[in-house]
């Protein structure tokens, strides 16, 4: 048996970059973040001395919209990207050549998660840059963590939409599983208010910041909601001040929690993937 | 220059024939005067020899439907190879199973002397596929996706303008694939296949759903690709393609392998007959009685003055002087040996 070879995994990423850079999916992303980021900006600084408002008020109205959209795009790329080749044909060619499934594997998983980090980077960097000149780089160290976290998001939708795809024999099945994905991330926030209300709490312990510790560490089971918690960590907020209530974030959800869920998220889609791709009858 | 000994298919006279590798030349019977063409082949590249692909009891089932059913047979170093079967016989999946794109039940595949299952990356290095439905990436151009492919057999991309030149898509090079009409998309895939001029093709059904024009550029790849010594095994559907391209042929039916020989075994072991028409000045639509009379010859009919019959080649010209003996007189007469079509037929009807 041969060693995995490198140089594949370059060169699959290097197409899955080049054929989707172009999407018109992913260039229209980068212009809603540039243009979301200035309008948000501008909210939050609504009646202070300044035009716009600073990067950590900018992110933090932004971030509901911003997690919704990376899974968005994420799901978008990813979804059809084996179950799509192996119903067009695209696939038999590239493995009739010398190239392992994992080589594809994981080459598909870089093109495309650059391809969103692209996206990202361009979108929120440019922002951050008009915020930057305009208000002062206050902040900085916050914002270049929500980027960083951003681009973390989009790899852990793109694993789970590529297990998605690794496992569905049909174009068409992926795309339900695809749309899954993406309420799973939309719904997850009301569906656990559902509980807590199951549970005997009510909409004024919430107002009043009385909300169980189970509640906030069921954030856990949601990449969105990680990701959301996560980048007010990178802030440094530790109490969630929004909506009129105000509640601290519980100690258990430091860093370390906070990165290895999202590291299970990434790990355990892709190494499905690879066992479902692998199994597969192109 | 090379000098071949050419046997002339009428009365038999032996002549030299001159030419280079490759070379159609027209050539003339000096006994007889029958005129046709000689394909001079460059004896070291099609030196037809040891197997290079071996399919050994290939069995792949798909819940409870047997796809391929203890399928084997060998493809021999230098030769054009037809795997022959109808819809749904098994064809596509043998070859994707031969390559490793889908998990076979049980069985062994041996290219170049290594097996699929743990010499692929070195079997796929000396490889060139073309799948029954190519596809690319629709927003590359062809020199992208060819320098794509380049890149991942490990080839310099240097090659790729000429690949793209020989298949004739010097205009669309710049072009999104997205574009590009299904004959187009199949010559690019055709450009693909020769990616590091691999010793072994395996085509499937590489004419299918194309028209008369691309067909003939497509069967000349095969035939150039052939010429420069590479084995080529390809399924198709079109009888007249496999039996003008192919030296042996594999026919496969409800997963099966029925038939394995080349072309005129085939026809021999089948005991399919070759078919005359003898043209008789005056015959007036009635099959002359003595005819009917001979056991060996079948499925007698005449319509307006050609008479057509079955028979065994051993008989023909027996027949043509008991005609004339008879007092007809015959005007032209023709020999259509029994097609591969015939072959296939009688197999498929024989297995139903």
């Amino acid at each position: 048996m041969d060693g995995f070879n490198f140089k594949s995994l370059y060169t699959i990423a290097k197409k899955e970059f080049l054929d989707n850079i172009r999407n018109k999916w992913v260039i229209l992303l980068t212009i809603l973040f540039i243009i979301l980021i200035i309008v948000f900006s501008y909210v939050a600084g609504a009646g202070s001395e300044d035009t716009f408002g600073g990067m950590q008020s900018t992110v933090f109205g932004l971030l509901g919209i911003s997690s919704l959209l990376i899974p968005l795009i994420a799901i978008i790329l990813g979804f059809s990207t084996i179950s799509g080749e192996a119903e067009s044909g695209a696939l038999n060619v590239v493995l009739s050549y010398p190239v392992r499934r994992i080589e594809i594997l994981l080459g598909k998983l870089i093109g495309l998660g650059t391809v969103i980090s692209f996206s990202v980077l361009i979108g929120f960097g440019l922002g951050g840059i008009v915020i930057a000149m305009t208000v002062g780089p206050e902040s900085w160290v916050g914002y270049f963590g929500f980027i960083l976290l951003s681009m973390f998001l989009g790899f852990i939708y793109l694993s789970l939409a590529i297990c998605v795809s690794a496992y569905c024999k049909r174009r068409i099945t992926s795309i339900g599983g695809g749309i899954i994905i993406f309420f799973w991330s939309l719904i997850y926030g009301t569906v656990m208010i559902a509980v807590l209300y199951a549970a005997g709490g009510s909409f004024q312990d919430f107002l009043g910041g009385k909300i169980p510790d189970w509640f906030f560490n069921s954030v856990v089971f949601s990449p969105s909601d990680l990701y959301q918690t996560a980048v007010q960590r990178a802030f440094g907020v530790v109490t969630i001040e929004q909506a009129g209530f105000s509640v601290a974030i519980p100690d258990f959800l430091d860093w370390p929690v906070l990165l290895s869920s999202q590291i299970i998220w990434f790990m355990v889609p892709l190494v499905l993937a690879y066992f479902f791709f692998k199994r597969r009858d192109i | 220059m090379i000098s071949k000994m050419v046997e002339c298919p009428k009365c038999k006279t032996q002549f030299t024939v001159k030419g280079e590798p490759g070379e159609k030349i027209p050539v003339t019977c000096p006994n007889c005067n029958l005129k046709g063409n000689f394909f001079i082949t460059d004896e070291k590249k099609r030196f037809i020899g040891e197997d290079v692909i071996v399919i050994s009891d290939l069995r792949k089932k798909f819940k409870d439907v047997v796809a391929v059913d203890g399928a084997s047979f060998s493809v021999k170093k230098g030769e054009v190879f037809g795997f022959l079967g109808p819809n749904g016989a098994g064809k596509t999946t043998t070859i994707k199973a031969m390559l490793g794109l889908i998990h076979m039940n049980f069985g062994k595949v041996t290219i170049n002397g290594l097996d699929i299952n743990k010499d692929y990356i070195k079997i796929k290095n000396d490889l060139g596929f073309l799948p029954e439905r190519v596809s690319f990436y629709e927003n590359l151009t062809p020199i992208q996706t060819l320098n794509f492919f380049c890149e991942l057999k490990g080839v310099n991309k240097e090659v790729v303008p000429k690949l793209i030149s020989d298949v004739g898509l010097d205009d669309a090079k710049n072009r999104k694939v997205g574009t590009f009409s299904k004959g187009m998309v199949q010559l690019l895939g055709f450009a693909q296949v020769q990616i590091g001029n691999p010793s072994v093709y395996i085509l499937d059904e590489p004419m299918s759903g194309l028209d008369a024009r691309w067909v003939k550029i497509i069967r000349e790849k095969i035939k150039s690709l052939n010429q420069q010594g590479a084995t080529v095994m390809f399924s198709s559907h079109i009888l007249s393609e496999v039996e003008a391209l192919c030296n042996r042929v594999a026919i496969i039916n409800k997963g099966k392998i029925i038939a394995q020989d080349n072309i005129s075994n085939l026809n021999k072991y089948l005991k399919i007959m070759p078919r005359m028409e003898i043209k008789i000045s005056g015959l007036n639509g009635k099959v002359p009685e003595f005819i009917k009379k001979i056991e060996t010859v079948k499925d007698v009919y005449v319509k307006k003055d050609s008479l057509y019959l079955t028979c065994d080649s051993s008989i023909r010209s027996m027949i043509i002087s008991e005609l004339e003996k008879a007092g007809y007189k015959i005007i032209d007469f023709r020999t259509f040996e029994p097609s591969l079509e015939d072959a296939f037929i009688k197999l498929i009807e024989g297995d139903k």
